[in-house]
Protein backbone atom coordinates (compact mmCIF):
# COMPACT_ATOMS: atom_id res chain seq x y z
CA UNK A 1 0.00 0.00 0.00
CA UNK A 2 1.48 3.33 -1.07
CA UNK A 3 0.55 6.58 0.57
CA UNK A 4 2.72 9.42 -0.73
CA UNK A 5 6.14 8.88 0.82
CA UNK A 6 4.95 6.08 3.07
CA UNK A 7 4.90 2.42 2.08
CA UNK A 8 2.79 0.03 4.16
CA UNK A 9 2.56 -3.71 3.80
CA UNK A 10 1.14 -6.57 5.85
CA UNK A 11 3.73 -8.92 7.35
CA UNK A 12 1.84 -12.21 7.53
CA UNK A 13 4.44 -13.99 9.68
CA UNK A 14 4.31 -11.28 12.35
CA UNK A 15 0.61 -10.55 11.94
CA UNK A 16 0.86 -6.74 11.67
CA UNK A 17 1.35 -3.89 9.22
CA UNK A 18 4.85 -2.56 8.62
CA UNK A 19 5.24 1.08 7.65
CA UNK A 20 8.32 2.50 5.96
CA UNK A 21 8.94 6.12 5.04
CA UNK A 22 10.68 6.48 1.71
CA UNK A 23 12.99 9.27 0.59
CA UNK A 24 11.21 9.29 -2.74
CA UNK A 25 7.53 9.76 -3.27
CA UNK A 26 5.24 7.23 -4.83
CA UNK A 27 5.19 9.30 -8.02
CA UNK A 28 8.97 9.38 -8.08
CA UNK A 29 9.17 5.64 -7.65
CA UNK A 30 6.64 4.98 -10.37
CA UNK A 31 8.22 7.46 -12.74
CA UNK A 32 11.64 5.97 -12.11
CA UNK A 33 13.20 9.31 -11.21
CA UNK A 34 14.86 8.76 -7.88
CA UNK A 35 17.66 11.13 -6.87
CA UNK A 36 20.25 8.54 -7.81
CA UNK A 37 18.73 8.18 -11.25
CA UNK A 38 18.66 11.96 -11.64
CA UNK A 39 22.34 12.13 -10.82
CA UNK A 40 23.12 9.36 -13.30
CA UNK A 41 21.03 11.13 -15.92
CA UNK A 42 22.83 14.44 -15.32
CA UNK A 43 26.24 12.76 -15.50
CA UNK A 44 25.24 11.02 -18.70
CA UNK A 45 23.97 14.30 -20.20
CA UNK A 46 27.21 15.99 -19.16
CA UNK A 47 29.21 13.28 -20.90
CA UNK A 48 27.12 13.76 -24.06
CA UNK A 49 27.89 17.47 -24.10
CA UNK A 50 31.64 17.02 -23.77
CA UNK A 51 31.66 14.09 -26.20
CA UNK A 52 33.28 16.13 -29.03
CA UNK A 53 36.25 16.82 -26.73
CA UNK A 54 36.44 13.15 -25.69
CA UNK A 55 36.27 12.04 -29.32
CA UNK A 56 39.17 14.37 -30.10
CA UNK A 57 41.23 12.62 -27.44
CA UNK A 58 41.01 15.22 -24.69
CA UNK A 59 41.11 13.78 -21.17
CA UNK A 60 38.08 15.56 -19.72
CA UNK A 61 38.90 14.30 -16.23
CA UNK A 62 42.00 16.54 -16.27
CA UNK A 63 39.79 19.53 -17.09
CA UNK A 64 37.47 18.62 -14.23
CA UNK A 65 40.46 18.43 -11.87
CA UNK A 66 41.76 21.79 -13.12
CA UNK A 67 38.38 23.42 -12.58
CA UNK A 68 38.46 22.30 -8.97
CA UNK A 69 41.74 24.20 -8.51
CA UNK A 70 42.20 27.89 -7.78
CA UNK A 71 43.50 30.24 -10.49
CA UNK A 72 46.81 30.44 -8.64
CA UNK A 73 47.14 26.65 -8.58
CA UNK A 74 46.35 26.43 -12.30
CA UNK A 75 49.05 28.99 -13.12
CA UNK A 76 51.60 27.36 -10.81
CA UNK A 77 50.95 23.87 -12.16
CA UNK A 78 51.25 25.15 -15.72
CA UNK A 79 54.59 26.76 -14.81
CA UNK A 80 55.88 23.47 -13.41
CA UNK A 81 54.80 21.64 -16.59
CA UNK A 82 56.43 24.28 -18.79
CA UNK A 83 59.68 24.25 -16.82
CA UNK A 84 59.79 20.46 -17.03
CA UNK A 85 59.22 20.59 -20.79
CA UNK A 86 61.97 23.21 -21.16
CA UNK A 87 64.40 21.11 -19.12
CA UNK A 88 63.64 18.01 -21.18
CA UNK A 89 64.15 19.99 -24.37
CA UNK A 90 67.57 21.13 -23.17
CA UNK A 91 68.59 17.69 -21.96
CA UNK A 92 71.51 16.05 -23.73
CA UNK A 93 72.02 12.31 -24.17
CA UNK A 94 74.01 10.87 -21.25
CA UNK B 1 66.82 30.66 -19.00
CA UNK B 2 63.59 29.29 -17.54
CA UNK B 3 60.39 31.19 -18.00
CA UNK B 4 58.55 32.57 -15.03
CA UNK B 5 55.13 33.77 -16.08
CA UNK B 6 54.08 34.53 -12.53
CA UNK B 7 57.00 36.92 -12.18
CA UNK B 8 56.21 38.47 -15.57
CA UNK B 9 52.61 39.13 -14.51
CA UNK B 10 53.76 40.52 -11.17
CA UNK B 11 55.99 43.01 -12.98
CA UNK B 12 53.17 44.17 -15.24
CA UNK B 13 50.74 44.59 -12.36
CA UNK B 14 53.41 46.22 -10.17
CA UNK B 15 54.31 48.58 -13.01
CA UNK B 16 50.71 49.73 -13.36
CA UNK B 17 50.33 48.36 -16.90
CA UNK B 18 46.73 48.26 -18.06
CA UNK B 19 46.26 44.82 -19.66
CA UNK B 20 44.03 41.77 -20.07
CA UNK B 21 45.37 38.22 -20.34
CA UNK B 22 44.18 36.67 -23.60
CA UNK B 23 45.16 33.73 -25.82
CA UNK B 24 46.49 30.39 -24.67
CA UNK B 25 47.43 31.57 -21.20
CA UNK B 26 43.87 32.78 -20.62
CA UNK B 27 42.85 29.19 -21.45
CA UNK B 28 45.22 27.95 -18.73
CA UNK B 29 43.60 30.30 -16.25
CA UNK B 30 40.19 28.89 -17.21
CA UNK B 31 41.41 25.30 -16.68
CA UNK B 32 42.81 24.06 -20.01
CA UNK B 33 45.34 21.26 -19.76
CA UNK B 34 47.87 22.17 -22.47
CA UNK B 35 51.18 23.99 -22.00
CA UNK B 36 51.85 27.33 -23.66
CA UNK B 37 55.22 28.98 -24.10
CA UNK B 38 54.19 32.60 -24.01
CA UNK B 39 51.76 35.01 -22.45
CA UNK B 40 49.49 36.99 -24.72
CA UNK B 41 48.09 40.21 -23.38
CA UNK B 42 45.84 42.78 -24.92
CA UNK B 43 46.77 46.22 -23.67
CA UNK B 44 46.13 49.83 -24.22
CA UNK B 45 48.61 51.04 -26.82
CA UNK B 46 48.79 54.56 -25.48
CA UNK B 47 52.31 55.90 -25.04
CA UNK B 48 51.87 56.08 -21.30
CA UNK B 49 50.85 52.42 -21.03
CA UNK B 50 53.57 51.17 -23.38
CA UNK B 51 56.21 53.16 -21.54
CA UNK B 52 54.95 51.70 -18.27
CA UNK B 53 55.26 48.25 -19.83
CA UNK B 54 58.80 48.96 -20.98
CA UNK B 55 59.75 50.17 -17.51
CA UNK B 56 58.20 47.11 -15.87
CA UNK B 57 60.32 44.84 -18.07
CA UNK B 58 63.47 46.96 -18.15
CA UNK B 59 65.71 44.70 -16.04
CA UNK B 60 64.73 41.46 -17.83
CA UNK B 61 66.07 42.65 -21.20
CA UNK B 62 63.02 42.80 -23.48
CA UNK B 63 63.76 42.40 -27.20
CA UNK B 64 61.60 42.27 -30.32
CA UNK B 65 61.49 38.51 -30.81
CA UNK B 66 60.61 38.55 -34.49
CA UNK B 67 63.25 40.98 -35.72
CA UNK B 68 66.32 39.52 -37.37
CA UNK B 69 68.79 40.74 -34.74
CA UNK B 70 66.37 40.62 -31.79
CA UNK B 71 66.26 44.38 -31.54
CA UNK B 72 66.15 45.81 -28.05
CA UNK B 73 62.82 47.28 -26.94
CA UNK B 74 63.41 51.00 -27.03
CA UNK B 75 60.12 52.80 -26.87
CA UNK B 76 59.84 56.53 -26.69
CA UNK B 77 56.84 58.76 -26.38
CA UNK B 78 57.03 59.39 -30.13
CA UNK B 79 57.75 55.94 -31.56
CA UNK B 80 55.42 54.03 -29.24
CA UNK B 81 52.35 55.19 -31.15
CA UNK B 82 53.63 53.44 -34.29
CA UNK B 83 53.10 49.96 -32.86
CA UNK B 84 49.99 47.83 -33.11
CA UNK B 85 51.50 44.68 -31.60
CA UNK B 86 54.72 43.85 -29.75
CA UNK B 87 56.19 40.35 -29.87
CA UNK B 88 58.72 40.33 -27.08
CA UNK B 89 61.18 37.95 -25.52
CA UNK B 90 62.59 38.57 -22.07
CA UNK B 91 64.91 36.76 -19.67
CA UNK B 92 61.87 35.14 -18.04
CA UNK B 93 59.62 34.37 -20.98
CA UNK B 94 57.90 35.50 -24.12
CA UNK B 95 55.26 38.20 -24.00
CA UNK B 96 53.00 39.14 -26.88
CA UNK B 97 51.23 42.47 -26.52
CA UNK B 98 48.27 42.97 -28.81
CA UNK B 99 46.14 46.03 -29.38
CA UNK B 100 43.25 44.19 -31.03
CA UNK B 101 41.68 40.76 -30.64
CA UNK B 102 39.87 39.17 -33.59
CA UNK B 103 36.20 38.60 -32.85
CA UNK B 104 36.23 40.94 -29.84
CA UNK B 105 37.77 44.28 -30.80
CA UNK B 106 40.18 46.78 -29.35
CA UNK B 107 41.46 47.00 -25.80
CA UNK B 108 38.32 48.66 -24.48
CA UNK B 109 36.12 45.91 -25.89
CA UNK B 110 38.50 43.26 -24.57
CA UNK B 111 38.47 44.82 -21.11
CA UNK B 112 34.67 44.80 -21.15
CA UNK B 113 34.75 41.08 -22.02
CA UNK B 114 37.18 40.28 -19.22
CA UNK B 115 36.77 39.05 -15.69
CA UNK B 116 38.87 39.99 -12.69
CA UNK B 117 40.60 37.17 -10.86
CA UNK B 118 42.79 37.21 -7.80
CA UNK B 119 46.12 35.41 -7.93
CA UNK B 120 47.82 35.68 -4.57
CA UNK B 121 47.85 39.43 -3.94
CA UNK B 122 47.43 40.46 -7.58
CA UNK B 123 44.23 41.34 -9.35
CA UNK B 124 44.42 40.21 -12.95
CA UNK B 125 41.98 40.68 -15.79
CA UNK B 126 41.44 37.66 -18.02
CA UNK B 127 39.32 37.42 -21.15
CA UNK B 128 36.18 35.57 -20.08
CA UNK B 129 35.45 32.07 -21.31
CA UNK B 130 32.78 33.01 -23.87
CA UNK B 131 34.91 35.79 -25.36
CA UNK B 132 37.96 33.55 -25.48
CA UNK B 133 36.01 30.93 -27.44
CA UNK B 134 34.79 33.64 -29.85
CA UNK B 135 38.34 34.98 -30.26
CA UNK B 136 39.84 31.54 -30.88
CA UNK B 137 37.13 30.72 -33.42
CA UNK B 138 37.58 34.09 -35.15
CA UNK B 139 41.25 33.33 -35.78
CA UNK B 140 40.22 30.15 -37.60
CA UNK B 141 43.56 28.40 -37.07
CA UNK B 142 43.82 24.63 -37.30
CA UNK B 143 46.12 24.54 -34.27
CA UNK B 144 43.40 26.11 -32.10
CA UNK B 145 40.97 23.23 -32.63
CA UNK B 146 41.97 21.42 -29.45
CA UNK B 147 41.94 24.65 -27.45
CA UNK B 148 38.40 25.43 -28.61
CA UNK B 149 37.22 21.91 -27.74
CA UNK B 150 38.79 22.19 -24.29
CA UNK B 151 37.25 25.62 -23.69
CA UNK B 152 33.82 24.43 -24.84
CA UNK B 153 34.07 21.36 -22.61
CA UNK B 154 35.02 23.60 -19.65
CA UNK B 155 32.05 25.85 -20.39
CA UNK B 156 29.68 22.88 -20.43
CA UNK B 157 31.17 21.39 -17.28
CA UNK B 158 30.87 24.80 -15.58
CA UNK B 159 27.23 25.12 -16.60
CA UNK B 160 26.47 21.67 -15.28
CA UNK B 161 28.08 22.41 -11.95
CA UNK B 162 25.36 22.33 -9.25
Amino acid sequence: LFDGRTVKWFDGSRGFFIERRNKTSYDDIMAGTSRKQNRTKAASQQMDEVQPAINYGIDVSVLVQNMARSHTERIMRHQIALNTAEQLRKAKPS
Amino acid sequence: VSSDFFNLLERLVGGGVDFVIVGGFAGIVHGCSYVTQDIDICCSFTSANLLALQKALSDIHPVHRQTANRKKLELTKDNSIEYKNLYLDTDIGQLDCLSFIDGIGDYHEVKKASEAIRVEDMELHVLNLDALIIAKKAMNRTRDKETILQLEAIKKLKNEKP
